[in-house]
């Protein structure tokens, strides 16, 4: 059966390239600040075991790559969010809600476990990190399980 | 819920990117919508209804009978 191409199917091809430029956008914000604040490290700290105090970075970078990480993570996604339809509205949410869970759930976890001996101290970018990446991970699922 | 939405599209041969487009949603909420994975809200479910010169009593049906 053929179908007949409409002025519908032209306005899909437009919102799909709107999602595209959108994509694209939001990697080469991600790929700037991953290579501002690589490039440019000056201390030996690292985000990831929360070793804070050796940390360090140009003033003028560090500025510019918090503009970069309020465009990428507050701007974008706001912007996103008045783009998308109410079914990926509904994919969003319940993404924010997986890393909203898993954050009030995995620090206290993590404090406990620490006190425990079992794991190094809880830090600032570890708590960002669970949220960040279960948002990633309930997304796909959010998708898959609808 | 179910709904005729599949059929109505069949009927005027239009893909779904088509019927994404005339009712500014993406194809993937009108695939959702047709396998029953996504009940549209109320205000979608009316732009629906429009399109296809339907009531939404006439293209949806939650199962329950008057």
């Amino acid at each position: 059966m053929t179908q007949t191409p409409g002025p519908g199917e032209a306005r899909t091809r437009q919102r799909q390239r709107r999602q595209m430029i959108y994509v694209g956008v939001a990697a080469l914000i991600g790929g700037a600040i991953g290579f501002l604040t690589g490039f440019f490290d000056r201390g030996d700290g690292s985000l990831f075991t929360g070793d804070w105090e050796a940390l360090s970075l140009d003033p003028a970078i560090a500025v510019v790559v918090s503009i970069a990480i309020v465009a990428g993570l507050l701007a974008l996604p706001l912007y996103g969010f008045t783009q998308v339809d109410e079914l990926k509205r509904e994919y969003n949410l319940i993404a924010f809600t997986g890393g909203c869970l898993a954050t009030i759930t995995g620090f206290p976890v993590w404090a406990v476990l620490y006190a425990g001996g079992f794991v190094p101290a809880p830090h600032a970018f570890g708590v960002f990190a669970i949220a960040f990446v279960s948002m990633m991970v309930s997304y796909p699922i959010a998708r898959i399980v609808r | 819920m179910k709904n005729r939405l599949k059929v109505l599209r069949a009927e005027r041969d239009w893909s779904q990117a088509e019927l994404a487009g005339r009712l500014d949603v993406s194809r993937q909420a009108v695939n959702a919508i047709e396998t029953g994975k996504h009940d549209p809200s109320l205000p979608l479910a009316f732009r629906i209804a429009r399109l296809f010169e339907m009531r939404i009593e006439d293209i949806f049906d939650d199962g329950e009978s008057v």
